[in-house]
């Protein structure tokens, strides 16, 4: 990709601004108490600050990679998948917002194991809390300084050889000077200065977008109805296909099948395919019948391919499922469909166009995007699981009065309303103005559309491009800086202050706090220069892991006065448990996690935390009164 | 039901702040499903044209148990509608589009009419208390 002038000093210029903030945030520092300054900005974030981090901490930069290139290869069935953000802001601000503030305020707790360690008076219920945060935030963070340093090497075409160290290297440099030097209050800003540049952005990028769109998204719509099928090259694993394994070194890419659109062909097999851009795959042509219907079988495939005299020396075939029903078509007009995979039920190997229309979509190894059982999760997963994220929750006690909190709700409702719908238009649309792009490589849609839709328009697009590249970045930084402080919050407070020496001076505090952020941001690069395997496996439920920890026991802890140390206790560590136990299966070598009827792990794990917190809690309680007292509790005035 | 925790401490009072948060929770998570019931539902019953459950989940996929989608329109060459002629499929514009605008609407009426602005009163170490609890 070239990177133009303009990307360039977008670029720099928004790690500028980043910088001054900081310092400026840095001069706050010395003025105000050092440790409420640096991991919560005294308390004192305004509407548009708490709006914004909160919005940017929860958006990684999967909303601005991920996400678009999810929308390209699913279709509309994003719009389902985002669908709970259109109450997320209420349930995740203002379910327990206010309740947790004035909490937090009447201990005066910085961290979320703080107001754990104050409301249940428990030193371990609080170093759980801080170890599973580390835990999870620092697997987290290899992650996101690996995204920070990928977009770093391919925005600015840095050679393969170092280009990843160095990116690796000047983003990891760049974030932990701004969150070590500036604190919560520098990282706050940022995401204030990303989420403003972004709100804009995406709104007129609709515009832009669906005005270039020949016809609308309804022609778009017309235009998927009616494709024929995109054919899936299901090499080893796929889910309903032939399974390929070769015999010697050369292996076929894949299986290609072609309805021959005439009725009584006869299955024909091509070797190499005769398709353009199919070179390496076999390509078949199905038998029909007198009305078109496909007659071709899985094991008619597998017999011809056995009996080819070339593809017979290279291959065994075999079959994943039973493969014995009939391949299907839906009829003629609407293009070929697929060898049957499950004994009883018709199945599609490949991705058709109305699949990007209405639901479930498909995914490039036949299997569903979204089946009901995701919806459902789903649903769960961005309002109710939202709730239980420290990094959220941090920023619930971190702001000034009420009144604040319920600006930034409004505010953060109609941001979520005008970006993550409208980006579904967009990148529904932008499939018929970029190139075809394979699932595998859809991340790049974002690129696209701001290189080579936008930015063709004039000078003042191509900023409007430039962020877009820019926007994954920023996004990353947003997260990344948040987790920094989270870790360096929870080892200089939690542990350090709050266990071994609270009598600890204020300038070893700061010195610290200091020393900390950066000595994880250093080792998190290190690790990050070679991220060992089993982490990718560890990224995937860090959100759940966090919900089923955090989410009944703080729920419960600061609505209900029955709740013990215990109940809490038992509901961290069971939610906890739980949740690693079905995402454990991949760790030994099984294909995927533990979906209990089709439900995400993270409603079977909220589930155990809910049901343990109440049942536990009964059995031992009741709570101390003087606990329930403080914070249940006023004097009556007068 | 009466709360009789404290019943031999006329001085005490249940915390306002914890009456009007658990109100307006209680509110919010109404909505939350309510939005859940409507969205999954006609979504599912609307815009899916299959069954399928994830690989590898052995027992019955939820789906099945709403019964044969055929019983709707799944020709996609007519199930296709777009109110408005927005270009938005129907199953999203009435699933999705108008439920997210009717929550931004509860949301701002939830803001201005329901949400009690309470004091949530001075941080303990500010008041000259110690960070460690009492």
């Amino acid at each position: 990709m070239e990177t133009s002038l303009v990307t360039t000093v977008t670029f720099v210029l928004y790690i500028a601004g980043v910088f001054v903030l900081a310092a400026i945030s840095h001069k706050l520092l010395s003025k105000k108490s050092f440790m409420g300054e640096y991991f919560l900005g005294s308390r004192g974030l305004g509407s548009w600050a708490l709006a914004f981090t909160f919005a940017a901490t929860s958006s990684s930069g999967g909303s601005f990679t991920g996400y678009p290139s999810l929308i390209y290869s699913y279709g509309w069935v994003l719009a389902l998948w985002i669908a709970s953000y259109m109450i997320m802001p209420a349930c995740t601000m203002g379910v327990m917002g206010k309740r947790l503030n004035q909490v937090a305020r009447k201990s005066g707790a910085i961290t979320i194991p703080d107001v754990l360690r104050d409301r249940f008076e428990s030193t371990g219920l609080a170093l759980f809390a801080t170890c599973t945060i580390i835990f999870f935030t620092i697997c987290n963070l290899i992650a996101q300084f690996k995204a920070g340093a990928l977009i770093i090497e391919e925005t600015f075409n840095l050679p393969a050889d170092w280009g990843y160290g160095a990116g690796l290297v000047i983003f990891a440099v760049t974030v932990v000077f701004y969150t070590a030097y500036g604190g919560f209050r520098a990282v706050v800003w940022t995401d204030v200065m990303q989420g403003i540049v972004m709100g804009i952005g995406v709104v007129i990028l609709v515009f832009v977008v669906l005005s270039q769109v020949d016809g609308g998204l309804d022609a778009v719509n017309r235009k998927l109805l009616t494709q024929d099928p995109k054919l899936i090259t299901s090499v080893n694993g796929a889910y309903n296909d032939l399974t390929l394994n070769a015999v010697g070194e050369n292996k076929p890419g894949g299986l290609i099948y072609r309805h021959p659109k005439a009725p009584n062909a006869t299955l024909e097999l091509h070797y190499p395919s005769t398709e353009p851009d199919t070179e390496g795959f076999i390509e078949v042509v199905l038998a029909t019948d007198s009305d078109q219907e496909v007659t071709t079988t899985g094991n008619d495939v597998k017999r011809a391919i056995e009996e080819h005299a070339v593809l017979g020396e290279l291959l065994t075939v075999a079959f994943p499922y039973r493969n014995d029903e009939g391949v299907t078509a839906d009829g003629p007009g609407k293009g070929a469909t697929g060898v049957v995979g499950v004994a009883d039920t018709k199945k599609y190997v490949f991705i058709r166009g109305d699949e990007a229309v209405f639901g479930p979509g498909r995914r490039s190894d036949g299997t569903p995007f979204h089946p009901l059982g995701m919806v459902i999760s789903f649903f769960f997963m961005w309002a109710i699981t939202g709730m239980g994220q420290p990094g959220t929750m941090v920023r619930l006690m971190a702001f000034r009065e009420s009144r604040t909190l319920k600006r930034a709700i409004l505010t953060v409702t109609v941001y979520y309303a005008l970006i993550y719908l409208p980006m579904v238009f967009i990148f529904v649309g932008a499939r018929t103005l970029i190139p075809e792009l394979s699932q595998e490589n859809s991340d790049k849609a974002m690129v696209l559309v701001s290189t080579q839709v936008v930015a063709n328009l004039g000078f003042g697009y191509q900023i409007l491009g430039a962020i877009f590249i820019a926007a994954p970045f920023a996004a990353v930084m947003s997260t990344v800086d948040s987790f920094l402080l989270m870790i360096s919050s929870g080892l200089v407070r939690d542990v350090y202050q709050r266990t071994i020496n609270p009598n600890v001076s204020d300038r070893t505090v700061k010195i610290a706090s200091y020393a900390t952020t950066v000595v994880v941001g250093v080792f998190v690069t290190v690790l990050a220069l070679k991220p060992p395997d089993f982490l990718q496996r560890i990224i995937v439920f860090t959100g759940g892991g966090f919900a089923a920890t955090f989410l009944c026991p703080i729920f419960f802890g600061i609505y209900w006065k029955g709740m013990t140390r215990q109940g809490a206790l038992a509901s961290m560590i069971g939610g906890f448990t739980v949740i690693v136990a079905l995402f454990a299966p991949p760790f030994f070598g099984y294909p995927s996690k533990i979906d209990l009827f089709g439900f995400h792990p993270i409603l079977v794990a909220l589930l155990s935390s809910l049901m343990l917190a109440v049942v536990v809690s009964k059995l031992t309680g009741p709570s101390p009164e003087h606990l329930v007292e403080k914070y249940f509790y006023r004097k009556k005035e007068g | 039901m009466a709360d009789t925790t404290f019943a031999d401490r006329p001085d005490l009072e249940v915390d306002p702040v914890l009456k009007h948060s658990l109100r307006e929770a209680k509110f919010i998570l109404g909505v939350w499903l309510a939005c859940f019931a409507w969205t999954c539902t006609y979504c599912y019953l609307y815009g899916y044209v299959s069954h399928e459950p994830k690989p590898g989940v052995s027992v019955v996929a939820i789906g099945e148990l709403v019964g044969p989608l055929e019983s709707f329109n799944r020709d996609p060459a007519t199930a296709l509608e777009t109110p408005l002629d927005l270009g938005i499929p129907g199953w999203v514009f009435y699933g999705i589009l108008l439920p997210w605008i009717a929550c931004v609407l509860v949301s701002i009426w939830y803001c201005l009419f329901f949400f009690v602005e309470d004091d949530l009163g001075v941080d303990v170490t500010e008041a000259g208390g110690t960070p460690y609890g009492d």
